[in-house]
């Protein structure tokens, strides 16, 4: 599949012109990368869902905002660290994702797509607005002093606590990868991600290994909603926009593809914190991922029309 | 009257060749049988000639005319007509309703008219009752109605995919009949997929067979079956 | 026998909403244009659906509408009247041509790209700030009518009325075979002779259009447009929520479902000010698991001896 030589040309373009600007103002890259970091991590275990349990989950981001509410009430009540909650919160969550794949999404795995997609939908909805209900809308946010915390390298200055992000992000990448190559448990949900029927026909339960791997992608997602708090003011609808977001990666990444996340983010991550750089164009940021997102489906579907269609005879 | 033509007719996907090189003919009037062991490539060459798929190579003409990439619904329109092996009704319409789908589009009908010819159809070929929902007709009459839809296009090349699968001996012989009586007062160039070997002896006058997708024999069954290349294909990696 | 009862309910309906404005007062008056507004939207969404295709992007086009009415009439002094068609026109355009891209996608890729480009709209609407007056929205002196309770319900019955002219249409043409026969396996209708693209990209601009002149309507009742108030989620959630509920794939379901849950929301917006909509993701939670054809589908179920159309 040659690339033509004119959008070669345009790629090239492109690149030259983030390394000038890069170059003119190097915190673009910093927080576009910590941006990226963010984004990948929270997009990785909607991956995990999407290439195993073919499910997109549209409430996403509502279980990471429900993780984060979670974590706020609790470290309020108890003096808590944040930092101290990521494991317990990602325990809590995915069992909580547990019973709610038990309950709802298990009956919705042999329906068609359609009914899925408006479950999740529905499921985040009920989240968002039952938060909602039961704490208004009004933002809330824990001061950390370490978050703060910030580098000089020369003239420049910026904060370093986001880089956290990064490492999770890069470890939850390669955990996985490691999780479904060698452990027994990752073969055989890799198995079933890649063939349900042949999967079931060699004595694999299907719908446990579903409700597992949808169990440990919540688990992630609940240890980044205790991360999450570290750093930003959560809202019912704060976890809304990272459903999309994860979703445009997992496609730009192509499905079952969990390190190419990575890649993804950091192209979505820098164009936006490029965008976000100047001030005539800052308000145009939040559209890149949109664009993105159907630029990369439509060039997808004129290549090749997508597998999951055809996965239900 | 050749009305179908195919010329070194391929399909590969992702390497693998499902057809291959495959060139017939199929005339007016004609019953064709098209036969060979599982994962020949049947279906798939009905699927390169009604324009489910388009080929790699190759070339189908129809009445002489190259519709070799020509959109499914566009080969409908000129007479080519199939039936699936997996039926699916169309859900909360009636019987009738399913068969007038063919003629509102391929003939472009009016409802009325529509309706009016798919009657028609469906008393041919014994169809009653005809507002019944599809939830409740029997698999003959299922099958009945899926060669009803195919007949409402008006076509003059018809394919049939495995349509007496699931039939027992008495529908058999009833539904062989019925096709044997419709081509015959439609002058159809008719093409039959099918693995009962009864079947294919009775309804057909030629037939063609394929082997991992490259055609190794044609003729009339009788000569076919005793054609040694075939009767290997049949018998399979045994030998 | 039914159809009998159908029609009784249908001229009883008829003559509520007729008679309405000469008997309730402002508030009821409001309510029922809420609920009118909503059960179209529902409506245009279930024609689209008809087809298999679910859209995510009612609020874009009914967004992309309302600014197009209030902006014509504010920059080109256009009457706000002929601002309503012009709206629907416009949004039809864009569906015209946003669908000769979209069109080729399906299921969950077509939902997801219909959310994104609502997205779009309403952040480039955002950003135009000399134009649209940005995340401030614009406002205009009067209101339609000069603000006349009843002349604004007229407006919104006229805009229900389309749409359901519209379903109707849909119902009882070959539009409801082509859409049928899409849903049902676009293999075999493609070899019946449907030319698939042709129906999806007339259903998908009708649809819109429609949304687009509900926009024009919504915003003229209105007299103001904020990027957060006409590209509201509620505008995609509730009428999804309501078609869900009545029964998918009819013209009756979404009405059904618009009455049942506007009336709902309604008292439930008095009693709990903050999160009421968590009654919609529930009833789409339930609705989805437990009643798949909705309330329609459970009518059906009693009165024909519960003859099976599970899947």
């Amino acid at each position: 599949m040659a690339v033509t030589r004119r959008t070669g040309i345009l790629i090239v373009l492109c690149i030259a012109a983030a390394a000038i600007i890069i170059a003119w103002r190097p915190t673009v890259l910093i927080y576009g990368i910590q941006q990226a970091g963010l984004y990948a991590a929270i997009a990785i275990p909607m991956g995990l869902v999407l290439g195993i349990v073919h499910i997109v989950n549209l409430a996403h981001g509502e279980f990471m905002m429900v993780a984060a509410y979670a974590t706020y009430f609790a470290c309020k009540a108890l003096g808590m660290d944040p930092l101290l909650a990521v494991l317990p919160a990602a325990a809590v969550t995915a069992g909580f994702g547990w019973i709610v794949f038990q309950l709802t999404i298990k009956r919705a795995l042999k329906a068609p797509e359609l009914n899925q997609l408006i479950l999740t939908f529905g499921l985040g909805i009920v989240m968002s607005q039952g938060v909602n209900l039961l704490f208004t809308s009004q933002t809330r946010k824990i001061s950390l002093d370490y978050v703060s915390a910030s580098m000089d390298i020369g003239d420049l200055s910026f904060g370093i606590w986001s880089f956290v992000f990064v490492a999770v992000a890069v470890v939850y990448a390669y955990g996985l990868k490691f999780f479904l190559t060698r452990t027994t448990l990752g073969k055989a949900a890799l198995a079933v991600g890649q063939n349900p029927r042949g999967a079931a026909i060699v004595g694999i339960d299907v719908n446990r290994v579903y409700g597992i791997v949808f169990a440990l992608a919540l688990a992630l997602v609940g240890g980044m909603g205790a991360l999450f708090i570290t750093k930003a003011a959560i809202f019912p609808m704060v976890g809304a926009p990272f459903t999309m977001k994860s979703f445009c990666l997992v496609a730009v990444a192509g499905i079952g593809n969990i390190p190419g996340i990575l890649g993804a983010s950091v192209l979505l991550g820098l164009s936006e914190s490029i965008l976000r750089a100047f001030r005539e164009t800052r308000g145009w940021a939040d559209i890149v991922f949109f664009v993105l997102i159907i630029v990369v489906i439509l060039g997808r579907s004129l290549k090749w029309s997508f597998p999951l269609k055809g996965r239900k005879a | 009257m050749t009305k179908l033509r195919t010329t070194d007719l391929t399909v590969h996907f992702m390497g693998l060749v499902a057809v291959n090189k495959v060139s017939f003919s199929m005339d007016e009037g004609e019953i064709l049988g098209i036969i060979g062991p599982n994962g020949a490539g049947k279906t798939t060459f009905i699927n390169l000639v009604s324009g489910i798929i388009m080929p790699s190579e190759g070339k189908v003409e129809y009445k002489g005319r190259d519709i070799t990439y020509m959109a499914a619904h566009e080969r409908a329109r000129l007479g080519i007509a199939r039936t699936y092996q997996l039926i699916h009704p169309l859900e909360n319409l009636s019987l009738i309703e399913n068969v007038m789908v063919g003629s509102i589009f391929a003939r472009g009908n009016s409802l009325r008219a529509a309706r009016r010819k798919a009657s028609e159809v469906c008393a041919e070929l014994g169809l009653q009752d005809l507002d019944r929902d599809t939830s409740r007709l029997t698999i003959l009459e299922i099958k009945k109605m899926e060669i009803a839809k195919a007949l409402a296009n008006e076509p003059e090349v018809l394919f049939l995919d495995e349509v007496m699968a699931g039939l027992n001996v008495d529908e058999t012989k009833d539904l062989i009949a019925t096709v044997q009586l419709v081509a015959r007062e439609r002058a159809l160039a008719v093409g039959v997929v099918e693995h009962v070997m009864g079947v294919i002896r009775e309804l057909t006058h030629r037939v063609i067979v394929l082997e991992a997708g490259e055609l190794i024999a044609q003729g009339p069954y009788e000569e076919v079956s005793r054609n040694p290349r075939v009767v290997q294909a049949y018998l399979g990696g045994a030998a | 026998m039914n159809r009998n009862l159908a029609r009784i309910l249908a001229a009883l309906a008829g003559a509520v909403m007729v008679t309405l404005p000469a008997l309730a007062g402002a508030y009821p008056l409001q309510v029922a244009r809420n609920i009118m507004l909503y059960m179209a939207l529902a409506v245009t969404w279930d024609m689209l659906l008809r087809s298999g295709q679910i859209s995510f992007g009612i609020a874009g086009l009914f967004g992309l509408g309302a600014y197009a009415s209030i902006l014509a009439v504010l920059r080109a002094g256009m009457p706000a009247l002929l601002s309503i068609p012009f709206a629907a026109l416009l949004s039809g355009v864009v569906a015209l041509i946003i669908g000769f891209l979209i069109l080729r996608l399906r299921a969950m890729y077509f939902s997801i790209v219909t959310l994104a480009l609502a997205e779009i709209f309403r952040i480039v609407i955002q950003n135009l700030v000399d134009f649209t007056g940005g995340p401030e929205g614009v406002i205009m002196k009067g209101r339609i009518f000069g603000g006349s309770d009843s002349g604004i319900y007229w407006l919104t019955l006229c805009g229900l009325f389309v749409a359901l002219g519209a379903s109707y249409w849909f119902e009882k043409s070959k539009i409801h075979f082509a859409l049928t026969a899409i849903r049902n396996n676009e293999v075999s209708a493609r070899t019946s002779g449907v030319d698939i693209f042709r129906w999806l990209l007339l259903a998908f601009v009708v649809t819109s259009t429609i949304q687009g002149f509900l926009g024009g309507i919504y915003v003229q009742s209105y007299g103001f447009a904020t990027p957060d108030s006409v590209f509201s989620a509620d505008f995609t959630l509730l009428p999804l929520a309501m078609a869900l509920l009545g029964g998918i794939h009819s013209t009756v379901g979404p009405i059904l479902g618009a009455v049942l849950l506007g009336l709902a929301s309604e008292y439930l917006k008095l009693q709990i000010p903050y999160g009421h909509l968590v009654v919609y993701g529930i009833i789409i939670i339930i609705v989805i698991l437990f009643m798949p054809q909705g309330l329609l589908g459970l009518f059906r179920k009693a009165t024909r001896g519960g003859k099976g159309r599970a899947s």
